[in-house]
């Protein structure tokens, strides 16, 4: 038989200012779970997000992963057009996208500046790159950019200097803001695009970085992998746009990798936070378990009570640290070499950090539970 | 039949470098409704023999035999069901719980039988109304003065009606006023309620009013006279 449940909770209110610590040092703790996670959540989506099943990266076979370093003829997208069949088409227009990609400093009209990553398109690039959303002002012309939505995290300068109207300065040219795009949480969100022509003037190459076509429903890649092989004297290499994204995770892995173990040190630190406290707790009370014991309750059933409390201070803490997450974490942009993501609080990594907050409520409580009803009834009875 | 034997009980312990033995071979009776005092120096192993008895200390050898149990042979978690059912335990300093009020802190030994609520209610009111404190039910132990909240100790010992109430210095930390008003409570209890009791005690005048009063001297346990209170007795 457990002990009464009110016994649990009203003993967290013995001494409240020490519960009151416990519960702050605990929400931090689990604060910086759910800030891990949702690092490492929105690093995951982003990446995910990013690669569209249907598209296929026609870039340089000499350039690694790295599709800044990637330079390839101009002609790629008209030979990839007649020589293949796969590719979408619709009222005569083929849905291929050229495009220049490069990481160049860019400084704002009010003297900030940072690497930017800029997209070199033409106007069929929404038709391959179907996430893009215009949010407001539009297309840009000869001399303007429209900036992602996170373009100004990236670039680590205030959100208003991307806004519309605004001048930027890059490749040693002026360029006008002229509209603002999201594209679903993916990595363009991070980018500022231009016209293609203009990038390369800017620039002073005539080449590209990359060709993105989209395939027709029941196309293979191969169809193009196969052409890239044949030509060789191309130079060029074909990989589905999500297998490409699915290599970035593999480069980020490290990563991830290390805020895994950040959370699980964090997690640590909240055990032993809450070993404090019920180590504190349990002291003070050797005689009453004691008595317990001897008016016929169970070891188990003080050890659950006890754990129980840990647990309902762990839960408070998980939840007022998840109320705060939502509100101040969830949606923060964060800058990192592959452009800016924003952090996801989702539903994993409520799950998560919950999951984290409760076993720091029984791990803190378990170590203080045992070593008190360890001692022999007899003498915790007369224990001081 | 008795309802508590003890046979050549041993018990030893080791303090420091030191091994000490208050009990060597003592054998007792209590007869059902008996209140027995246990006198006795300090030091001589009178709340030992409450714990053997009351099952929450451990024989070196000998049999203790309660209400038909043979308690040295039970397993810990079996001792712990057995206590909730057949002994009611009175503490020197109450034991109270803070955080619950007395009601429920008479509540907690019912919570381990198997009654309905009501019955279990009932059963607080009982003791409660027993021991004087049915209007003070609602307050906590901080509200209560020394001998109310012994009061409530001792309502808790006798609410899930056990065979055998033992007591461990009941009066110890009270002043002599509410000292005697806890002593005239557990004579009425086992009077009226014909409770077994063992009360350990280091005060003469609180060991007077048992029905028998035994003395535990190097080990050994004597029985006193009641009429002669100097001439004893072997045990």
């Amino acid at each position: 038989m457990l002990l009464p449940w009110e016994y649990g909770v009203r003993n967290l209110f013995r001494r409240p200012i020490r519960s009151l610590l416990t519960l702050a040092a605990l929400a931090t703790v689990i604060m910086l779970v759910f800030l891990m996670v949702g690092f490492i959540r929105g690093l995951e989506q982003s990446l995910v997000i990013s690669g569209d099943p249907d598209v296929v990266l026609v870039y340089s076979v000499n350039s690694e992963e790295s599709l800044e370093n990637s330079a390839i003829a101009a002609r790629t997208p008209e030979l990839l057009t007649s020589s293949l069949s796969g590719i979408v088409q619709r009222f005569g227009v083929t849905h291929i996208s050229p495009e220049m990609y490069l990481a160049a400093r860019v400084r704002t009209q009010d003297g900030h500046s940072g690497f930017g990553l800029v997209r070199g398109v033409k106007q069929t690039a929404p038709l391959v790159r179907r996430s893009v959303r215009l949010l407001e002002g539009q297309w840009p012309g000869p001399g303007e950019v429209m900036a992602g939505q996170l373009a100004s995290t990236k670039l680590g300068t205030p959100v208003e200097s991307l806004d519309i109207g605004r001048t930027i300065e890059m490749e040693g040219q002026a360029w006008r803001v002229s509209g603002t795009f999201a594209a679903g949480g993916s990595g363009y969100e991070s980018e500022l695009w231009c016209n293609l022509g203009d990038l390369q003037t800017a620039a002073k190459r005539q080449d590209l970085s990359l060709v993105a076509a989209l395939l027709e429903p029941g196309a293979s890649v191969a169809e193009i992998q196969l052409f890239c092989k044949q030509r060789n004297d191309l130079e060029l290499r074909a990989i589905r746009e999500t297998d490409y994204y699915a290599s970035l995770q593999q480069y980020y892995r490290p990563v991830r990798m290390l805020a895994w173990v950040v959370v699980t040190l964090v997690a640590a630190a909240g055990v032993f936070a809450g070993m404090n406290m019920m180590y504190g707790a349990v002291s003070g009370r050797i005689r009453e378990l004691a008595m317990l014991q001897a008016i016929g309750y169970r070891r188990r059933a003080i050890l659950t009570s006890l754990v129980q409390e840990g647990v309902i201070l762990a839960a408070a803490a998980s939840l007022l640290a998840g109320a705060i997450a939502l509100v101040f974490i969830n949606g923060l942009a964060v800058r990192f070499t592959m452009g800016a993501f924003v952090l996801r609080v989702d539903g994993v990594a409520i799950l998560i950090g919950c999951a984290v907050g409760l076993t720091i409520g029984v791990l803190g409580a378990l170590p203080p539970a045992l070593k008190a009803l360890r001692q022999p009834v007899a003498t915790a009875l007369k224990a001081v | 039949m008795p309802v508590v034997e003890l046979q050549d009980v041993c018990k030893s312990f080791r303090k420091g470098g030191e091994i000490i033995q208050p009990l060597r071979h003592v054998d007792l009776r209590i007869e059902s409704g008996e209140f027995v005092s246990l006198m006795g120096p300090s030091g001589t192993g009178k709340s030992t023999l409450l714990n053997l008895v009351s099952g929450i200390d451990q024989v070196d050898s000998g049999r203790i035999v309660v209400d038909g149990t043979e308690v040295t042979t039970l397993s810990r978690s079996r001792l712990a069901d057995w206590r909730a059912r057949s002994i009611g335990y009175i503490f020197q300093t109450h034991q109270l719980i803070p955080v619950l009020t007395a009601y429920e802190n008479v509540e907690l030994p019912t919570l381990l039988l198997k009654q309905s609520a009501t019955e279990r209610h009932r059963r607080v009111d009982l003791a409660l109304e027993a021991v004087g404190l049915a209007d003070r039910a609602a307050h906590y132990p901080r509200q209560l003065s020394g001998g109310q909240e012994q009061r409530v100790g001792i309502a808790r010992a006798i609410v899930s009606h056990p065979r055998v109430v033992v007591a461990d210095e009941p009066t110890g930390s009270l002043d002599t006023d509410t000292s005697e008003q806890i002593q005239e409570l557990l004579q009425r209890l086992n009077q009226e309620l014909d409770i077994t009791m063992l009360m350990v005690t280091h005060d003469a005048d609180v060991a007077a009013i048992a029905s028998r009063r035994l003395l535990l001297d190097h080990g050994k346990l004597l029985e006193t006279d009641l009429n002669e209170p100097g001439k004893t007795a072997a045990g």
